[in-house]
């Protein structure tokens, strides 16, 4: 019996001790990084169990949020339905860019990606007409729950950790599946999947799809959340720092992923009084982690604390 | 009329510096198999460099040729440090030198801040009319500056025993290094040589374009775009392919919005890359 058996139940209770004992600001970063863990979380099903690199994630954020947010406002459909709409709209953008992407590889890839997330951003920007341009648009309805608003970070709490752990659990069953393993297969020697008579090609669209719905998800969410959208935040930064969270956190763990964007949240948040070094800092972080932690920073610096504890305790006669 | 010949000479001129950093790509994709997602920003260290030396009352001339060494070392750096222990993988490959990049816009904004800065043209003087289009005398040293470097890379690399060294490296590097060819020598020459033309391109555009921490971006993306239409690995085809990149956004920022200019290159990127993935003049054979 480890603490792997009682992840669930493990990070519910961590979930409630903060809701209870967190400051407004403590709340409102978790808030942040629960957003930020479900779309962490699609990418890490794509780039790190299935291998596709993708430089262009918060263009499906952004599809998401803008999405939803347009319907909601234009229609006047409750957020609730306008969410998932939004998550089903970004699954046919990805179903349809999907066949077109994989048939690169590696660079051509990474660039195919980064710009297609270009070019998202560039429609957000210069539709004046429908999303406002770089003004951006507001009063987008907040989610409501039986006629009260979801208007607070501590409103808003426990709808998105509810969403990242169903997103957890769901991740963690595809990946346990005939599916899952064919995905893990394309990362891990993808030439090899066609011998055993499984369609590369359609599971990566297939993991594609599926990260682009959780990215949509979460954009949708910040969006009501928020309450005002501008193309800032929907920019290659966004999908170039959602890449960091994901290598930080060990590419193919999906818990990994959640510290690591917990990780990186608290840092950037720690670094901003020191003015402009957060960008050095994430260069850093990520050569030192790339060329010395290929499974992530903190499983390897958990390796490093298990084995220093083993030293320790072989050098205190028993 | 005066209006196309204007638009074609910007498209030439923007073309050139895409050309140059686009050869930076491929002096370092030959050798190490890497993509260098920080070229642009080497572009951009070049250009400050250069403006601060110069801001230090040094010549003109004394302080591009500074600052251009500087950024051949810096790029050698580079390589020693964070590629050379990094293996063969693609994805961390990627990941690494969008860390460099990061680190080099970050050095940017610690030293600089976060302002534009602008060089002095290397000639004074006022547009020229040619044909009805007005030419700004800087054009000619973007274009002038950009054959001379061609040509002179095209001797290094056909007529020097360093040159015909790398190309035996980027062909074959298992059997250069059979023949006794050190790779890793060689692979710091790659670097230094796109720390050279990417130090270069963003100088000699530094005094038509404000030059600010985050400019290499754009300009890293675009000299990329250059190589896929050219034929990656190519540097004749990343040349050629930045000159067409280059015309084709000036026409269509002439002719259509200029908002969407910015769209139409990454559009030609994904349409190549789907359809003609080896590109105009087709891709190194390895």
């Amino acid at each position: 019996m480890t603490l792997h058996d009682f992840r669930y139940p493990a990070a519910i209770l961590a979930l409630i001790i903060c809701y209870f004992f967190g400051d407004t600001y403590f709340i409102s970063l978790l808030v942040i990084i629960a957003l930020h863990s479900m779309a962490a979380i699609g990418l890490s099903l794509l780039s790190g169990y299935a291998g596709q690199i993708s430089l262009g994630h918060a263009a499906f954020y952004g599809i998401g949020a803008y999405t939803s947010a347009l319907i909601a406002l234009h229609i006047g459909i409750t957020p609730w339905i306008t969410i998932p709409m939004s998550a089903v709209i970004a699954g046919i953008v990805a179903w349809a860019v999907g066949p077109i992407m994989f048939r690169l590889k590696g660079h051509h890839l990474a660039m195919a990606t980064l710009a297609f997330g270009i070019i998202v951003h560039v429609a957000l920007v210069e539709m004046r007409g429908i999303t406002g341009g770089p003004n951006g648009m507001g009063g987008i309805p907040p989610l409501s729950f039986f006629g009260t608003p979801l208007l607070f970070d501590e409103d808003i709490f426990p709808l998105v950790w509810g969403v990242v752990i169903v997103m957890i659990l769901l991740s963690e069953n595809l990946i346990r599946s005939p599916h899952g393993f064919t995905l893990r297969a394309v990362g891990a020697r993808e030439h090899v999947v066609p011998t055993l008579g499984s369609d590369t090609n359609k599971s990566k669209c297939l993991v594609l799809i599926i990260s682009a719905v959780f990215a949509a998800i979460a954009g949708a969410i910040y969006g009501h959340y928020i309450g005002y959208l501008s193309p800032g935040p929907f920019s290659t930064t966004f999908s170039v720092k959602l890449l960091v969270m994901v290598a930080i956190g060990g590419f193919s763990r999906i818990w990994g992923v959640v510290l690591g964007v917990i990780f990186v949240t608290f840092l950037s948040e720690w670094l901003k009084p020191f003015g402009n070094v957060e960008l050095l800092f994430y260069g850093a972080l990520l050569i030192f982690t790339m060329i010395y932690c290929p499974n992530g920073l903190l499983s390897q610096l958990g390796v490093v604390a298990s084995n220093a504890a083993r030293n320790l305790r072989q050098r205190t006669p028993s | 009329m005066s209006d196309l010949l204007q638009l074609i000479i910007s498209g030439l001129m923007v073309g050139s510096i895409y050309g140059l950093i686009g050869i930076g790509f491929t002096t370092i994709y030959n050798v190490t198999g890497i993509v260098n997602f920080a070229q642009g920003d080497l572009a951009m260290i070049g250009a400050i460099l250069a403006i601060t030396f110069y801001g230090l009352s040094l010549p003109l001339a004394l302080a591009i040729l500074l600052s251009v060494i500087c950024v051949g070392v810096l790029a050698a750096i580079i390589e020693r440090l964070a590629i050379r222990p990094l293996g063969n993988s693609v994805m961390r490959g990627i990941i690494v030198t969008i860390g460099v990049g990061s680190i080099l816009q970050g050095v940017a904004i610690s030293g600089w801040g976060t302002q534009a800065y602008s060089l002095p043209a290397f000639t004074s003087g006022g547009p020229i009319p040619v044909l009805g289009a007005t030419i700004l005398p800087q054009t000619f040293w973007i274009l002038g500056t950009t054959v001379v470097l061609m040509v002179g890379l095209y001797l290094f690399f056909t007529r020097s025993y360093l040159g015909k060294a790398f190309r035996a490296c980027a062909i074959n590097s298992f059997a250069a290094q059979i023949i006794g060819i050190r790779l890793n020598n060689i692979r710091v020459l790659g670097f230094v040589l796109s720390g050279f033309f990417g130090a270069i391109a963003g100088i000699i555009v530094a005094p038509i374009a404000l030059t600010q921490f985050d400019s290499g971006v754009a300009i890293g993306i675009k000299g990329f775009v250059a190589c896929i239409i050219g034929g990656f690995g190519n540097p004749i085809g990343a040349a050629l392919g930045g000159l067409i990149l280059g015309i084709i956004e000036a026409l269509s920022s002439g002719y259509l919005s200029s908002g969407f200019k910015n769209a139409i290159a990454f559009v030609m990127l994904i349409g190549f890359l789907v359809w003609k993935p080896t590109g105009i003049l087709g891709e190194l054979e390895k």
